[in-house]
């Protein structure tokens, strides 16, 4: 088998080929294994660990651990799950029955298949397969049945994506996958197993199957066969049932509006936004917050990371999943308690990235009523699931703020940290798309209280 | 006029299956519309026989025929007068046993239109009860001193009756009727009542008929404290039917119109041993609307609701039928979106419904008309085509209540459009005649000559249908598939006798644009799916999951094989 001075040899190069690696091109100078347990000594050979990046300047970021699962075969066998593949290459080991070659073990159907028995033995599982869309960590699907999602960045502490799905169905929230096994070592959540929902339709991509009805149509939208509205009033209602599970799970503080500000106007000045200055941003969110005096409502858990992209339209009705938070924020920061509106705020971003990434895929066949077409779109969504949120959350004690304009307003201060944030990060990953948040931040800057 | 009818697939005997309802195509027929042998302006049964060669050509299994019973016609014949005896204008009861017996030679099989709930108030049977409170009959219908009774029971026809008790100045009481204020509502709890409506049953059996779509059955009893519908009385006294029905006539089907949520109407199938057959309402609407919205949801969802049904029981799947696409079984918001969707002009609501023809709802594009067709005839049910649709007639929306959808059949170019030699002021409702749906650009005669006409397509999918009684009979699954767009879902039929299972796989595109679908199908790797109406064998289905591209509007039926043994090369 590998031995650990051998994979701390081939990890470098390995690490900085994978999606999940955080830390862009720049390779790590050394890879520490911190943990490693060879699970098959037999061929093919599976050996699992732990392994630290150390890089050149020690930074904040040392303490990065990542979870690697490695597959051995010997270098005779035809690895026809390896076409196409050569990311998930590790190299060529020798070991003591021969040469072999390693390689990342999701990818490899029969050891995959072996990882989630020894996670969840009691799951009858046959057969996987990977899920091609991925990012920060690595899924598969299992008998259709089951997704296993396998944490790559390892932190200290629960996984709020182990956590909260498994507190929510306790306290009876069950629109999001059911939880079937999580797999934990000392502090560590390495792996969720959880339901697969084979008839769902990612919320984004049904939302943009709206919208191309809509520019094809060219009909007001709520005259539109594909109109959105419906759809979003019942993910407001789900998304006001997700806040009223958690604070019933985790509890629930009156809300802080000073340390909100606090962070939010942080936030905001973190991140340069052409043709505006941080003053201005930090005075308007102090102004949007002070708007809601007292009443801001709660601070609870939240999802941290809500957009169309992590909810799901089934047969039976919408589902939300994700619920790792922001991975660009630190986990201490992602499980504090923060005002539901902040998700709420992610899902009207949300609706305005909707439409007009539906824009931009006509190309340059988009004119001025197109876009009073995505506009109204837009406003038509948030509306709808402003009503189907607002109806639904109302309860004894109240959430986010009770007075409307309050409520408005507070939420309009959350937006702009976001949109902040969102051109911060197209700028760094998708400049052609940095026009969309700073559309936004203009936008909730202008309009008077 | 002669129908040139072209070869069909040769002359079928009667199917001797207890269970033929299940892989059987019902096609709904007008009696009063469809074809007039007399010339007086109105159709006729002897105008049905006439026309058998062509829905045998057709390739329906069974004609159901609204009523033609003895009636004043004020309620399209669901105001019975005698339930013994033939409207005069329609024929007689021996023309009624002709045309069995016609059909039976075709291997079609033929039920009737039976009213249970209520008659005319022309039927001597109200004409007795209504003289005095004392007369042999005066407990025959359901009578009361006040109008207060029963205050729970929602009035049906809303566009026409304010009240479901109307005074009766003869007895000087209100009498009970849940539709028109002509149609009095039968006493249920008078077993005398119980027992005429079974010798109706019999009569009617015995002169061969193959059974009946029962009109209005939840309705049958009423009580106190209750909205009147689904009692437990009224799935009693179905039981009762349904046994003298066995036990006397075996192979014959009753099939129930209960407009109810699919939770609800499960009951009327009872444990098997209640109605063969119930209407799928809820699920008709949501086609429309998925195809609207591009997204396969409203269906899947509605399907999901329903719950199993037992063995022997089917559904009946319909697109449109001869009263207004109800939205009864919808709710607000879903109704509020059909009525935007569908009844743009204010003329086109009925009721609680749309009385529209199935090509203008759908805009006359036959690619949609054709998907509607893929869905209806692949679906878990019985589908049941109405007269007229498969050529693609349309409606006229100025007539008054449902005629609007009950214009005469268009067989050719000619006078009338072939349904009738009489005057054209003589008819029972003019012919469509405008540029786009009426029966010069729209009729059988021309559908006929045109291989490519909507009605050879329908001809050939029926066809393709009858092949595979997975279609009736087997299990229903919906596939995962990302796209919201593309419906897709096995039909599955498992073998017992050691023989390969029967399999069907369904792929539909509901959107206008082109889609492409990536079906979750691991589970039958290995399977190489052949297309049906070109027998085109796909590559084989692998590990990942099954691609496909669809055209706009577009549908696959795929029946999977197992892949041959390997043989060496």
């Amino acid at each position: 088998m590998i031995d650990v001075a051998t994979l701390e040899r081939l990890l470098p190069d390995f690490m900085v080929r994978q999606r999940w690696y955080g830390f862009g091109d720049v390779r790590p100078e050394r890879v520490e294994v911190t943990d490693f347990e060879v699970w098959r000594d037999s061929w093919p050979g599976l050996v699992w660990a732990l392994a630290r990046p150390v890089f050149a300047d020690e930074g904040a970021e040392s303490d990065a651990r990542f979870q690697v699962l490695v597959g051995l075969r010997s270098i005779d066998e035809y690895m026809h799950f390896l076409d196409g593949k050569g990311r998930s290459l590790l190299g060529d080991v020798a070991t003591g029955s021969g040469e072999a070659l390693a390689y990342d073990a999701l990818v490899d159907g029969e050891l995959a298949l072996e990882i989630v028995r020894r996670i969840a033995p009691d799951f009858p599982a046959n057969a996987v397969r990977p899920l091609p869309v991925d990012q920060t960590n690595t899924s598969i699907v299992v008998d259709d049945s089951a997704i296993l999602k396998v944490f790559r960045r390892i932190r200290a502490g629960a996984n709020p994506d182990a956590e909260l799905p498994r507190r929510l169905w306790d306290v009876g929230f069950q629109q999001t996958p059911e939880p079937i096994a999580e797999w934990r070592r000392g502090d560590d959540d390495l792996a969720v197993l959880r339901r697969f929902l084979p008839s769902g339709t990612d919320g984004f991509v049904l939302a943009l199957t709206s919208l191309r009805d809509l520019y094809s149509s060219r009909l007001a939208p709520e005259q539109c066969g594909g109109d959105f509205a419906p759809e979003a009033r019942r993910l407001g209602e789900v998304t006001a049932s997700l806040h009223t599970s958690l604070a019933q799970a985790f509890g629930s503080a009156p809300g802080d509006a000073t340390a909100w500000t606090d962070a939010m106007a942080d936030e905001v000045t973190r991140v340069e936004v052409p043709g505006i200055s941080p003053d201005e941003l930090v005075v308007r969110v102090r102004q949007l917050v002070g708007h809601a005096g007292a009443d801001v409502g709660a601070a609870v858990r939240i999802h941290g990371d809500f957009h169309l992209g992590q909810t799901m339209r089934t047969d039976s009705g919408w589902f939300l999943l994700d619920f790792e938070g922001e991975p660009s924020r630190p986990l201490a920061e992602r499980v504090l308690p923060a005002s539901p509106l902040r998700d709420v705020a992610g899902m009207m971003r949300s609706f305005h990235y909707a439409a007009d990434v539906a824009l931009a895929e006509r190309g340059d066949d988009v004119d001025t009523e197109l876009r009073s077409l995505a506009a109204a779109w837009e406003a038509r969504a948030r509306t709808a699931f402003l009503d189907g949120y607002r109806a639904a959350v109302a309860g004894p004690e109240s959430l986010v703020p009770t007075e409307p304009t309050a409520f408005a307003s507070l939420l309009r201060a959350f937006e702009l940290a976001k949109a902040v944030y969102e051109v911060g990060y197209e700028l760094a990953h998708r400049p052609e798309w940095v026009d969309i948040p700073r559309e936004a931040v203009q936008r909730l800057l202008s309009p008077p209280l | 006029m002669t129908l040139i009818i072209p070869p069909g697939q040769g002359r079928r005997p009667l199917d001797d299956d207890p269970r033929w309802y299940q892989t059987a195509v019902f096609y709904e027929v007008l009696v009063r519309g469809f074809a007039d042998s007399n010339g007086d302006g109105t159709g006729d049964i002897r105008g049905v026989i006439d026309r058998l060669d062509y829905l045998e050509w057709l390739g329906v299994d069974c004609l159901w025929l609204l009523p033609f019973y003895s009636s004043p016609l004020r309620d399209g014949g669901y105001d019975i007068s005698d339930f013994f005896s033939v409207l005069p204008e329609y024929g007689s009861v021996d023309d009624a046993a002709e045309l069995i017996e016609q059909c039976h030679e075709r291997g079609i099989r033929i039920i009737a239109d039976m009213v249970m709930n209520h008659t005319s108030d022309a039927h001597p049977w109200f004409q007795e009860s209504r003289q005095d409170r004392t007369n042999p009959k005066a407990d025959w219908y359901v009578w009361s001193d006040d109008d207060q009774r029963y205050p729970e029971a929602r009035i049906i026809f809303v566009d026409t009756e304010a009240s479901n008790w109307t005074w009766d100045n003869q007895r000087e009481q209100y009498y009970w009727h849940r539709f028109f204020h002509h149609q009095p509502d039968l006493n249920y709890d008078n077993p005398d009542v119980a027992d005429a409506m079974l010798d109706v049953v019999r009569f009617w059996l015995r002169l061969g008929l193959d059974g009946f779509r029962l009109d209005a059955v939840p309705y049958l009893f009423e009580r106190e404290g209750t909205n009147g519908e689904n009692l437990p009385e009224t799935h009693d006294y179905l039981r009762r039917v349904r046994k003298a029905v066995d036990d006397e006539f075996p192979g014959k089907v009753l099939l129930a119109e209960a407009n109810q949520w699919p939770a609800d109407v499960v009951d009327y199938f009872g444990e098997g041993d209640e109605c063969h057959m119930c209407f799928h309402f809820p699920l008709m609407p949501r086609m429309y609307m998925s195809v609207r919205r591009e997204q396969r949801y409203p269906i899947t969802e509605i399907l999901a609701n329903t719950p199993e049904i037992p063995d022997k029981a089917q559904w009946g799947l319909f697109l449109r039928n001869h009263d207004e696409l109800t939205l009864e079984m919808v709710n607000d918001e879903e109704r509020d979106y059909m009525y935007s969707e569908y009844a743009k002009d204010p003329r086109m609501k009925r009721n609680v419904g749309i009385a529209r023809r199935l090509f203008p709802l759908l805009d006359n594009d036959r690619r949609v008309a054709e998907l509607f067709h893929a869905l209806l005839f692949s679906l878990p049910g019985s589908p049941i085509l109405y007269y007229g649709d498969e050529i693609g007639m349309g409606d006229n929306i100025y007539l008054g209540d449902r005629d609007g959808v009950r214009t005469p059949m268009q067989w050719s170019p000619d006078r009338n459009g072939g349904f009738s030699r009489a005057d054209f002021a003589q008819l029972y409702l003019p012919p469509l005649m405008d540029p786009v749906y009426g029966y010069e650009a729209v009729n059988v005669e021309a559908g006929l000559r045109n291989p490519s006409s909507f009605l050879h397509w329908v001809q050939r999918m029926l066809h393709v249908r009858r092949e595979h009684a997975v279609f009736g009979t087997g299990t229903f699954e919906v596939l995962g598939v990302e796209n919201p767009s593309v419906l897709a879902f096995l039909r599955r039929r498992h073998s017992t006798d050691g023989d390969p299972d029967d399999i069907v796989l369904c792929v539909n595109n509901l959107s206008r644009f082109s889609q492409p679908a990536e079906i979750l199908l691991t589970e039958l790797a290995g399977m190489v799916p052949t297309e049906l109406q070109g027998r085109v064998p796909f590559p084989p289905i692998g590990e990942l999951p099954y691609f496909v591209t669809l055209p706009a509007y577009g549908f696959y039926w795929f029946v999977l094989q197992s892949l041959p043994e390997e043989t060496e090369s």
